[in-house]
């Protein structure tokens, strides 16, 4: 037998696929890996101690920021964290445009997921850029009612900034008719491709004990085999209203999140449709006008409210002291706790595996870090 | 050319120089061109299956486009690593280049030789061998881990990939009868000019057997492993910047290109095609460039959509399909190349042969009795064995079950 050294690469914080400033401190021996040990921090702004000082409605924007990606996702939950602990009554109308926005952002959160996994493996650009062409027309309408196409800073306590109008309904509708051409065309792309069964099937396996054991939540959990989603565990919002279904995966591998993401990408889908078919007419508000939003105060003590956000279980816990501001505000990031299980996903499969099941995770740095 | 020069009146010594350097010129100056072309020929396509335009700003559709990245490339600062070895360094993309521009010296436009080499296949692959020592210098040389790492892994695809390579050429060498490029193009000139070797069932599968061992060679999706940018950044490139980078990447689609006008001119008959022979003459060689270009161009864009397509393999993926797909079919299709010769051109190749047994019932080439039995026979040994191969490799395609059970769902399962 050779005798072979181990070498020790550095794989980020500047890396075209490590998904924003990560490192990945590898022991290779040769392309196998022995160990992995993930380094972050880079992104570190302060997130949470800015919590407890700014008041409850500086926070939103704040909160926009931290999965980039999916910002009405963001604020959807916080939003709900606050409105537990202030007691607040959400009208049903304003719950219909979150869980549509949430949707939306389900959607274009896996489509350019997916893009990226598959550009991590090698497929040069074209899923991903046909996911960000779906993504943009969605962030149009994002822009449309917001104002901003990511940071969309849309909730406020006890409903939505700006309630949608006729315009946006027949724009969402005349989008919603090329999204099943889009699920189509991707998977008609790649599923059954020779190679991408070859690279992603018992790639970075994920058993389910392991999974659990992690707290592992989203679609990584659920290509785990695990059927947990929120929006059916604690229904929130009004999604005990919609028929929608659980998409699981058997094996737990990089080929099962995949598959996981695209049938949720579907469920979205359909949710959207059902969405848009009971949702309220515009009497009932968008906004619960009791609420003080500049000079909200909670009473003394805590509260979490999570929801499920398109890469797991997204949960804010704000303790207050009956001031304007929380006393102490903690986000549950599903990055971050999703990403504590990638060395053991990782070791002993090699160097381009690694990048492929970092991929798979789907991690946006700024949850990571906050 | 240095006869037609003599016979102007240049001295002989002169004639041969002055032909020389106006052949030199043409070789580097088509190659270059040809791969500032090739650039924006791919940037171009692949926006379009992409849904974006790609360059369209600098000159007609974005034609000028590769000049200004080339402007662009040599103003930019050359930076050498610290500590380096700056001689290797620097002779790294220079031997990659030149390797690349030689095999440009035996390669025919249309009908057109630089120069008829009588082993002209054997030179093609020698200058493709030589990647390996430019990749390896540029990987040891430039004192970085991916650096290093993509030098291995580009050794590693060469070596097991030069194999299948010059095994599928050997079909052809047996069909002609001869390892010069001229010579296989002429082969292929029966039928009005599509006797193409790509129409018989043995140059079929050398066809998809030669270019799928090329992309490996010229580093093209799905085995552009040792310059994964995903994993390894650009793999031996990534220490180089400025006009060493350049001369990466020129170097790479001029191999690309090079790869395509071989596989062109083994399989897809070169220059010939209808129409070349009755022009004749000047207007004959230009048609057949023509076709040339447009066969060559044509095994490009599939370069193309299969890297605007499929992901890449993995390296050992990449090894076990050349030594475990590729060398058994292209053994197989050696074996079915020796039943085509003996089958039509016994009498001609083997006339000891014909002494024992006596010539065969017609010594006519196209003979079509003796062509339907060897296409029949051939066909039934590729088609068997690649349906065997197919199976033996257990690929196990069925999908992955994913319930989407709604009782599942109401919580931990």
């Amino acid at each position: 037998m050779l005798k072979t050294e181990e070498l020790q690469i550095n794989i980020g914080p500047q890396h075209p696929s490590t998904h924003g400033v990560f490192r990945m401190l590898v022991t290779v021996d040769g392309e196998t890996l022995v160990d992995l040990k993930p380094v972050f921090g880079y992104l570190h702004r302060n997130h949470e101690q800015l919590g407890e000082v700014n008041t409850y409605l500086q926070n939103m924007p704040f909160t926009d920021r931290l999965d980039y990606f999916n910002s009405m996702v963001n604020n959807h939950a916080y939003a709900r964290t606050v409105e537990t602990l202030a007691g607040v009554e959400v009208p049903e109308r304003a719950q219909y445009i979150r869980v549509i926005m949430d949707e939306l952002s389900r959607i274009l959160n896996h489509a350019t997921a997916m893009g990226f996994m598959l550009g991590d493996m090698g497929a040069w650009q074209t899923a991903l850029l046909w996911g960000m062409r779906e993504r943009e027309k969605i962030l149009d309408m994002f822009e449309y009612v917001s104002g901003a196409r990511m940071m969309c800073n849309y909730c406020r306590f006890g409903g939505v900034v700006r309630d949608i109008d006729d315009w946006f309904i027949t724009e969402l509708k005349k989008l919603m008719q090329g999204l099943p051409h889009y699920f189509d065309d991707f998977e008609g792309l790649l599923l059954n491709s020779e190679i991408l069964l070859a690279r992603a099937r018992n790639i970075g396996v994920l058993p389910k004990e392991l999974a659990l054991a992690y707290s592992v939540t989203g679609p990584v959990l659920r290509g785990s085999g695990v059927a947990y989603d929120i929006r059916k565990a604690e229904p929130y919002a009004v999604y005990d209203r919609f028929k929608f279904k659980v998409p699981v995966g058997t094996v737990g591998d990089v080929y099962d999140r995949f598959l996981v993401r695209i049938a949720e990408m579907r469920e979205s889908y359909k949710i959207l449709e059902q969405a848009l078919e009971q949702l309220p007419d515009a009497t009932g508000g968008f906004i619960n006008p009791k609420v003080k939003q500049q000079s909200l105060k909670a009473p003394a003590g805590e509260a979490y409210a999570r929801v499920e956000s398109p890469k797991g279980e997204l949960g804010f816990y704000v303790v207050s002291d009956g001031t304007g501001s929380a006393y102490r505000y903690k986000v549950r990031a599903p990055s971050f706790i999703n990403l504590s299980a990638l060395a053991d996903m990782c070791k002993g499969y090699t160097i381009a595996d690694v990048v492929v099941i970092l991929g798979s995770i789907d991690i946006v740095m700024g949850e990571v870090d906050r | 050319m240095a006869d037609a020069l003599t016979q102007l009146g240049f001295a002989s010594w002169l004639s041969v120089l002055i032909a020389s350097i106006i052949k030199v010129t043409l070789i580097l100056v088509g190659g270059s061109v040809g791969m500032m072309f090739l650039t924006w020929y791919e940037r171009r396509s692949i926006s379009y299956m992409q849904d974006r335009r790609g360059p369209n700003r600098v000159g007609p559709q974005g034609l000028l486009q590769p000049i200004s990245e080339a402007i662009k490339t040599m103003t930019k600062e050359d930076a050498t690593p610290r500590d380096a070895d700056k001689i290797v360094h620097f002779l790294a993309p220079v031997v990659m280049l030149g390797a690349t521009v030689l095999s440009f010296a035996v390669i025919p436009w249309g009908r057109m030789f630089p120069v008829d080499l009588n082993a002209a296949v054997l030179f093609v692959i020698a200058t493709g061998g030589l990647h390996s020592i430019g990749m390896m210098m540029a990987g040891w040389g430039s004192n970085n881990k991916f650096a290093l790492l993509g030098g291995m892994r580009g050794v590693a695809q060469l070596i097991s990939y030069e194999i299948p390579q010059v095994m599928a050429i050997i079909p052809v060498v047996l069909m002609t009868g001869s390892m010069s490029l001229q010579k296989i193009v002429e082969a292929q000139n029966d039928f009005a000019g599509l006797g193409w070797y790509v129409f018989s069932p043995v140059g079929l599968l050398g066809f998809a057997l030669f270019f799928t061992a090329s992309l490996a060679e010229g580093e093209r999706t799905p085995f552009d492993i040792p310059e994964a940018d995903s994993e390894i950044i650009a793999g031996y490139m990534t220490e180089y910047s400025g006009m060493k980078f350049a001369v990466f990447y020129l170097s790479n689609y001029m191999s690309n290109l090079a790869v395509c006008f071989i596989t062109a001119t083994l399989y897809l008959g070169g220059g010939n095609g209808p129409g070349v022979d009755a022009l004749g003459g000047i207007a004959g060689g230009l048609l057949s460039l023509i076709y040339f270009l447009l066969k060559s161009f044509a095994l490009f864009f599939v370069m193309v959509l299969i890297r605007a397509t499929v992901p890449r393999l993995r390296v050992d993926q990449l090894m076990s399909f050349a030594w475990k797909f590729l060398l058994p079919l292209v053994l197989v299709n050696i074996l079915s190349a020796s039943f085509w010769v003996a089958l039509l051109r016994w009498d001609q190749q083997w006339p000891k042969l014909t002494e024992w047994f006596g010539a065969p019932s017609t010594a006519d080439a196209t003979n079509w009795g003796r062509l339907a039995i060897a296409i029949v026979l051939t066909l039934l040994i590729n088609a068997g064995a690649v349906a065997l191969i197919m199976r033996l490799t257990n690929r196990n395609v069925q999908k992955h079950l994913y319930t989407t059970d709604e009782e599942l769902a109401l919580g931990l399962s």
